[in-house]
């Protein structure tokens, strides 16, 4: 089976003035629609550029991405923007939710940028927060909502828009080790009932046992 | 639900004090412009009434007159046939004038003026007299015997009403010289036409210097504001073809030349003074807009990860700026329509600004009315200023890389 996104021999190199530091050395991965992916390693072994890179956030200095039989690494601004917006999904450390927005609106964030129709994007955003258990939050602002409330909005904002694939930087980093257990059994959940592919960094080893795969990293290669 | 309408809305109120401070400079801005503009429009339209009231629309004289000096030379050939075929040509009404060198002299004083005898239709009679007339009464039509004088001509003359004058006009082909009764007193805004303006019938004027003459045909069409002022090109250019050699058909513009250039002149600098204060609004603006993109750089760096494409970053910015403006020119405009309403009724310059307004033929009393120009340059500039205010901003925000922009902190 054709994977569904795919890196070869990435490289990634940091230049501050004539400081070079290397994040990514010569990295090849595969990933299968619908699995479950874990990347794993130490803060600084390049888990976040990695996930970056997949997801057409950042360039590379080497090598190719493929997404879906498509070379993305040399893809234009607007055109990165284009395809990360019909199909990936994204959910990162820190939540960042729009905070002028409700729950229900940073939910139907992509599909507002996708020029759905108001009633289709408040149909699927509902939709996503109920899936997460959340629906009777809609209203409320990313300020009358607790740290793990916030990640479940994101997740349901990466989710109504219903991607390929959804890449997560870290989703449990800020929560609890409980509300972090919660929100990957929901992921895990989503993942088997919807089939939708997960790639996702963590440190937290009680976040392992729940993956289909590990990829760590070391130093920005992939560890044997 | 929101739209990116709404967002954009939204984030220009996430910092209500800065943005009510730069939405009131851009409708201070509005309120402004909005007032110079009606301001203006009132000016031209008191000046070119008060213009037009005395010199006509249009003029008919010899061609070159203001070379020609001797008083003969003056004359317009055949003047009673002119007339009549202006009036077959147009409906506009016609002052027919005849002005004469003259020396005034009463019991004991003399002085050298300009005597001009005239034909008005009664409208324009009842006008003059209203604006002009202090004591007494003007000649009648086809009166031989009474003479007016300006108000200071009176007094260097030492000569009352009722009392006789002594015209004499050298070197014309009249009587050359009569007695008449000072029947009425003038006052100019211009104290030098005041001191040398002596008016008769026109009869009585061709009586003593040249019979059946005239040196000046006056037009007075029916446009009493400036706007209308452009049809009086095409009138003029058909009238002036009718005319015979010889003759010259002068606008408004042409008869008063260092007015007009004057007048001009109020258009484009009432333009400049409105562009600076947008300016100094939109200054105010862009900072607003800078300032707020700088605080969300991070928030940014994610609508740009999850799929925003700089085209779409490009318009919030621009929207932002532009609902920013325009919620100040609103409110901006509302004051300002409500201040012209107040003053539609009539803002009295000579109150203000004492009698010497006359004397550049300025209107005594302005009535503010907003023009559709000038709702459409105010709409302009605050487009503009919005437009203009948020291009550094949308370029910035749009080249902004979401993996910098999500790891930035203000």
């Amino acid at each position: 089976m054709k994977p569904v996104l795919q890196v070869n021999s990435l490289s990634k190199i940091y230049r501050v003035g004539s400081i070079e530091t290397p994040a990514l050395r010569e990295v090849n991965l595969s990933v299968h629609s619908g699995e479950f992916v874990a990347l794993a390693g130490p803060s600084g072994s390049g888990k976040s550029t990695l996930l970056h890179l997949m997801g057409g956030l950042d360039k590379p200095t080497a090598g190719e991405v493929w997404l879906d039989g498509v070379r993305i690494d040399g893809f234009s601004k607007a055109r990165l923007a284009h395809l990360r917006l019909w199909n990936l999904g994204f959910v990162f450390q820190a939540y960042n939710l729009i905070p002028v927005l409700t729950a229900l609106e940073n939910a139907a964030f992509v599909l507002e940028l996708r020029g759905e129709p108001r009633e289709t994007r408040e149909a699927k955003a509902l939709r996503a927060l109920e899936t997460l258990g959340i629906q009777n939050l809609a209203h409320r602002r990313p300020n009358q909502l607790s740290g793990g409330q916030q990640q479940r909005v994101a997740v349901a904002r990466a989710l109504a828009a219903q991607p390929k694939m959804i890449l997560a930087d870290e989703p449990t980093a800020n929560l609890d080790s409980k509300t972090g257990l919660a929100l990957i059994e929901h992921l895990r959940t989503l993942n088997r009932e919807q089939g939708i592919t997960f790639v996702f960094s963590t440190h937290d080893p009680r976040l392992l046992e729940r993956v289909d795969r590990i990829v760590r990293l070391e130093d920005g290669q992939i560890a044997a | 639900m929101f739209n990116l309408f709404s967002l954009s809305w939204r984030n220009i109120w996430r910092h209500r004090g800065r943005s009510l401070m730069t939405a009131g400079a851009v409708g201070l801005a509005v309120f402004f412009t909005l007032l110079y503009l009606s301001f203006l429009g009132a000016m031209e339209n008191g000046i070119y009434n008060n213009l037009t009231a005395s010199v006509g629309h249009l003029q008919v004289r010899v061609e070159g007159y203001r070379e020609k000096r001797e008083f003969r030379d003056r004359l317009i050939p055949g003047a009673t046939r002119v007339e009549s075929q202006l009036a077959a040509q147009t409906q506009a009404q016609r002052v027919v004038a005849l002005e004469i060198p003259a020396l005034v002299a009463g019991e004991t004083r003399s002085r050298g003026v300009l005597l001009i005898g005239d034909r008005r239709p009664p409208p324009l009679r009842e006008r003059f007299i209203k604006q002009h007339l202090v004591e007494g009464d003007l000649p009648q039509e086809g009166d031989l015997e009474g003479i007016a004088l300006g108000e200071a001509l009176a007094r260097a003359l030492k000569v009352e009403l009722g009392q006789p004058l002594y015209v004499y006009a050298p070197g014309t082909e009249g009587r050359g010289a009569g007695v008449y009764k000072l029947v009425g007193l003038l006052r100019f805004p211009d104290p030098a036409a005041e001191a040398r303006s002596a008016y008769l019938s026109l009869a009585a004027a061709q009586e003593l210097a040249a019979p059946g003459s005239a040196t000046r045909i006056e037009l007075h069409f029916p446009f009493t504001r400036y706007a209308q002022d452009a049809q009086l090109g095409v009138l003029q250019t058909q009238l002036a073809q009718s005319l015979g050699p010889g003759l010259s058909l002068e606008s408004w513009k042409e008869a008063s030349p260092a007015i007009a250039q004057v007048f001009d002149l109020l258009t484009p600098l009432v333009l400049i003074f409105a562009a600076i204060f947008f300016g100094l609004a939109g200054l105010l603006v862009l900072n607003t807009i800078y300032l707020g993109l700088l605080e969300r750089t991070r928030e940014l760096g994610v609508m740009v990860a999850l799929g925003a494409g700089p085209a779409q970053v490009t318009r919030m910015v621009v929207l932002e700026s532009l609902l920013l403006c325009l919620s100040g020119a609103l409110v901006g405009a509302a004051l300002g329509l409500l201040t012209v309403a107040a003053l539609s009724e009539g803002l009295s310059l000579k109150a203000l600004f004492g009698e010497t307004i006359g004397a550049f033929g300025l209107p005594e009393v302005l009535y503010l009315s907003l023009r559709t120009q000038d709702a459409l340059v105010t709409v302009v500039y605050t487009l503009a200023t919005g437009l203009l205010a948020a291009w550094w901003p949308a370029r910035v925000a749009a080249r902004l890389e979401p993996v910098e922009a999500m790891r930035f902190t203000a």
